[in-house]
This record gives structure tokens, C-alpha cells and sequence, in this order.
């Protein structure tokens, strides 16, 4: 009876655990299909009842609309030109600066470190304004140095690589130096290549907060040739069209290219966006 | 003595001075080269920002007149302002209920997951893929799901319930940015935790079913304790973000900030008042949620160190 019981009971438990665990991913992955799948509707089938599941007769029409009536593919070289920038940026000024905190000894050093850590606890949105002030003072506002040059660095990148770095031993930089390397040649022959698992992390973490941007590039960007995608997106539902069917082609077009990129890559993403997390 | 003097010549206090300089330079000069385009960065984007909002924050700056110190009545007006007390209600319900939800979701899910379970990856992508997915995309494809005839209503229907309007019903709006809040982002958290539930020592269990532990006191005495410090990172952080919440309620509300401003929040509001050009203003609001920020972290910070 007893050993009868026991594998029975687990059977239910495992039962229940996947019925659990489909039906959450599928109210997951839900939108993104209904999103996908409307985008290909006809109009007058969009909202209907019942529901059509599945499009019938399917269309692209939409895409070409979105794609033909607003500078969407401006946007999005907008985006890929601004987000790329700003990521080099990052791993290049990033990394320089944390080879520096992390095995450069200089005056100042601790005190430099401990106020960009004060400074990482200023919200974005405290500066937004003077921020914006400062864009019209060196007349950049509505031009790529606004979106681009604000975002080169930051703090969090810092401390990520230094992190990164520091774990790096002393030894193997002195042996480059006692070669005759330049401190920049050990930074560049010797810490970055050594890095290069860190600086994954930082440039799929910098490359998807600088796409999925909106705030910022919302107030400094007023004409369409400069809109980012999610600008745009937000334009071509307030403005442009109340079909819902452009509206979503349009939200595929802006989806698609960054889960693509994360189907791919996945295991590196998850790792990189949550490594501040497991460590800390 | 003369061979001495004539190879360590007596130097005159400013050529030891420039020396020791030189010296000094010739050491340093390149770390405060690499470090420099970030220290400069903070100074002109982080520092100086931050010395001006709160200095415009008492004054009647509009940006195109100068600046009237008006002392703290920015302040004062404030909290007589009721849209501005709305805002700061809702976002403190945006945060509070959204950090007691997403992260349970987030944990409870990631022990699903922690089970040994086939395709787990899978189940892990369909998790994680909103959390990918920008808040702007997200939003748009929530307002269609949300709509009045869109699949949610339709499927209540089905069951007789409804229609509701999610988006436009006083009652509903805020809570409906929370729904889709919580879709879009408890994937981070169950990623989060499922790492560090895969890092407890398997021994521990063992050890506890040994004792005859049964799975409930496991969890309670192994498991929890075990993901103390990943809970503070997610909480002060999600908290931290909470408050800052504006993409989803721009974008859901169409930029108006929903019926009868239930769907206001304070970066929302400090946007509108950006907007209007009350920026002394609009810089008190930002200067209340600095300091809204700042406690928390402070607070979670002493809850948990005490703990330990």
C-alpha cells in the first residue's frame, strides 16, 4: 500500500508541475503571438467575435504600410547607429577606467571611487532637466551627439569590469610591464583580451538598455529623421494610424530584431542580465 | 665635497617643486588619463545636473525668464497639489504592489523550474523573452489586449463577464499597467533566483531529509535563508525601479496619464511639468523622488544587514 501510494502521489505532483509550467509560458508567449498574428489580419477581422486565432485570409499589407508611410527603416538604423555608439563607448571608456580602479595605484584613487559610487545612486530622472538644458547649450538637442554622448559611460560599467578585473592576477600584467610594454599596451595586449568574458556582459547589458531606450531619446529627439525605434513606435500610434494592424506590424518590426538576437545568443544574455545579481 | 656638489647640485625650491611634478606626472599621468573621460562625464552629467535641479528646485525657473528664488514654496505647493499627490500614491501602489507580486512570481516559478523539469530552457525563454523586450513594445501590444473588443474582454465574455474597460475605467487603469508590469518583467527575477537556487549545496537537503525534515521546513530553513542576499538585490532594485516607472504609463495612457489621473506617476507628472516649462517645479518633483529613492535604500539596507 505505502509504496503503492508514494510514486502515485508523485505522478500528480509532476502532473500538476508541468500543467503549471505550460500554462504560465503560454500566457508568456500569448501576446507576442497575438501581436504577430494580428499584424497579418485584415482590418475588419482584428476585433472580432469570436476571435479569429489564427488570420484568415493573412496579409502583409500592414508591414508595407508601416514601412512605406513613415520612415520606419530610418528609425531603425537610427537605433542600431545609436545603441552601436554608445556600446563601443562603454567598452572602451568602461574598461579603461576599470583597469585603472582595479590595478593602477594614483593619488585620489579610493576618494574618485567612492563619490562615482554616491553618484550611482542619483536617478536618472533627478538630472533629466538640466540634462536637457546642457543639450541646448552645446546645441545638440535633436541631433545623434544627444543621444549618443550622454550614454558613452557609466558608472554601473565601471564597477562591472573592475569587478571583472580585479580577479585578474597582478602577476601576469608585471611580467608584460618588466617586457617593456607601455601601460596602455598592457591594458590592450593583456587586461582586454583577458576581459573579453566581462566585456560580453557589458556590451549585451549597454546594447539592449540603449535599444530599448525611451525617456531620454523622447525629449531630446523632435523631428521623425532622428526618432529611435520606440519613439517611432509611439509615433505611429498617436499620430499616425488607429489600425491596430500597422500598429503591430510595427511592434514586430521593433521586437524582432532584439529577440532574434536573443534566441541566438540566450545563454550569454540571461548570464550577462543577471550577473550583477548572482555576485552581488 | 666640490664632486659631491657638482653631482647633486643644491636645488632651488622651485626646481625640486617642478621635478617632483615631472616625477609625479611621469607615474600618474596615464591612470588619470584612462580614468579621465569618466571622471569628466560624471562632473558635467551626473554632478553639476544634480547641484542645478536642486537649486532650481526652489526657484520659479521656466526657461525663459531667469530664475526667481521663491525659496521652498516649489515644496509647499506640492503637497497641496493633489495631481501631484495622486502621482505619488499611485506609484507607491505601482511599487508596492508590483514588488509583492513580480518577485513571488518570479521565485515560485523559478522553483517550478528548479525541480529537474524537462525544457527547461524552454519554459526559461518563454519567461525571460518580455524582459528582453522593450517596455514601449510591450505597452503597445498590452493597449491591443486591453482593448474594449480586444481578447481579454472577448474571453471574458465567454464566461459572462465584462466587458471591462481596462484602460479607461478609473478603477482598472492602474491596476491593468500593473498586470502588464508584472508580465513583462518577473522573467529577470526568475532567472535571478533560479541561479542562485542552483548554487545551494545539494548536501544541505540531504542532510535535512536525514533529519527528517519535511520539503516546507526545507524550504523555510534552507532554501529562503540561502536567497537572502539575492532577495536584497532584488527588492532595493526593483523597488528602485518601480519608482521610476514612466515608459509603460506614457505609452498606455497615449501620453495623458489615464482617467482622472489614475495612472500618474511621478515621473510622469515631472515629465508634464517638463513640458508645461514649470521646470523649477517639475524639479521639486524630481528632488521628493531622489529622496523617496534614497530612504529606501537606505532602509533595506539596515533591514538586511541587520538580519545577517
Amino acid at each position: 500500500m505505502v509504496a503503492h501510494r508514494k510514486p502515485l502521489r508523485s505522478y500528480w505532483r509532476r502532473g500538476v508541475l508541468y500543467l503549471a509550467l505550460i500554462c504560465s509560458s503560454v500566457i508568456m508567449f500569448f501576446p507576442f503571438y497575438w501581436s504577430v498574428t494580428t499584424a497579418m489580419k485584415l482590418e475588419q477581422n482584428i476585433y472580432v467575435t469570436p476571435p479569429q486565432w489564427w488570420p484568415d485570409p493573412a496579409t502583409i499589407r500592414p508591414y508595407i504600410v508601416v514601412l512605406t508611410t513613415i520612415p520606419f527603416p530610418r528609425f531603425f538604423l537610427n537605433s542600431l547607429f545609436v545603441a552601436s555608439m554608445i556600446t563601443l563607448g562603454h567598452v572602451f571608456f568602461d574598461t579603461l577606467a576599470a583597469y585603472a580602479f582595479a590595478k593602477l595605484r594614483f593619488p585620489g584613487r579610493n576618494p574618485i571611487l567612492f563619490l562615482m559610487l554616491m553618484g550611482l545612486m542619483v536617478p536618472m530622472q533627478v538630472n533629466l532637466i538640466p540634462m536637457y538644458r546642457i543639450m541646448a547649450i552645446f546645441h545638440w538637442l535633436d541631433t545623434y551627439a544627444a543621444l549618443i554622448i550622454p550614454s558613452l559611460t557609466s558608472i554601473t560599467g565601471i564597477f562591472l569590469m573592475r569587478q571583472f578585473m580585479q580577479s585578474v592576477p597582478d602577476e601576469i600584467l608585471d611580467s608584460a610591464r618588466i617586457d617593456g610594454c607601455s601601460e596602455f599596451g598592457v591594458f590592450w595586449r593583456i587586461m582586454f583580451p583577458l576581459s573579453l568574458p566581462g566585456i560580453a556582459t557589458l556590451v549585451i547589458i549597454t546594447f539592449m538598455n540603449a535599444w530599448n531606450d525611451f525617456l531620454w531619446p523622447r525629449i531630446v529627439t523632435s523631428s521623425a529623421k532622428m526618432f529611435t525605434l520606440p519613439v517611432g513606435l509611439t509615433q505611429l500610434q498617436f499620430k499616425y494610424t488607429s489600425n491596430e494592424g500597422q500598429v503591430m506590424a510595427g511592434t514586430v518590426l521593433v521586437m524582432l530584431p532584439m529577440i532574434l538576437v536573443f534566441l541566438i545568443m540566450q545563454r550569454q544574455f540571461i548570464e550577462s542580465l543577471t550577473a550583477g545579481a548572482v555576485k552581488g | 665635497m666640490a664632486v659631491v656638489d657638482r653631482q647633486f647640485p643644491p636645488a632651488s625650491n622651485e626646481t625640486g617643486v617642478s621635478l617632483r611634478l615631472r616625477k609625479f606626472t611621469r607615474k600618474y599621468l596615464i591612470a588619470y588619463l584612462f580614468v579621465s573621460v569618466p571622471v569628466i562625464w560624471s562632473i558635467v552629467f551626473l554632478l553639476i545636473p544634480m547641484f542645478v535641479s536642486l537649486l532650481w528646485s526652489f526657484t520659479s525657473y521656466d526657461g525663459l525668464h531667469p530664475a526667481q528664488l521663491v525659496g521652498l514654496q516649489n515644496y509647499i505647493e506640492l503637497f497641496r497639489d493633489p495631481i501631484f499627490i495622486h502621482s505619488l500614491k499611485n506609484t507607491t501602489i505601482f511599487a508596492l504592489l508590483g514588488m509583492s507580486i513580480g518577485p513571488t512570481l518570479g521565485l515560485l516559478t523559478a522553483l517550478m523550474l528548479n525541480q529537474k523539469v524537462r525544457f527547461q530552457a524552454l519554459f526559461r525563454t518563454a519567461y525571460f523573452m518580455p524582459v528582453m523586450t522593450s517596455m514601449v513594445v510591450v505597452a503597445t501590444i498590452w493597449i491591443m489586449l486591453y482593448n474594449r473588443s480586444g481578447i481579454f474582454n472577448t474571453v471574458l465574455g465567454f464566461v459572462g463577464v465584462g466587458p471591462i474597460g481596462w484602460l479607461s475605467d478609473p478603477n482598472w487603469a492602474l491596476f491593468s499597467v500593473i498586470i502588464a508590469s508584472i508580465w513583462q518583467g518577473f522573467g529577470f527575477e526568475t532567472v535571478v533566483y533560479l541561479a542562485a537556487l542552483q548554487n545551494i549545496p545539494k548536501e544541505l537537503y540531504e542532510a535535512a531529509i536525514m533529519d527528517g525534515a519535511s520539503p516546507i521546513q526545507s524550504f523555510w530553513n534552507i532554501t529562503l535563508p540561502s536567497l537572502r542576499a539575492v532577495m536584497l538585490f532584488i527588492y532595493i532594485y526593483g523597488i528602485i525601479g518601480s519608482y521610476q516607472v514612466f515608459d509603460q504609463v506614457y505609452v498606455m495612457t497615449q501620453g495623458g496619464g489615464g482617467p482622472i489621473y489614475r495612472t500618474h506617476t511621478l515621473v510622469f507628472y515631472l515629465f508634464r511639468k517638463f513640458q508645461d516649462l514649470r521646470l523649477g517645479y517639475a524639479s521639486a518633483i524630481a528632488y521628493v523622488l531622489f529622496i523617496i529613492l534614497l530612504i529606501f535604500s537606505y532602509l533595506q539596507w539596515r533591514y538586511f544587514s541587520e538580519k545577517e
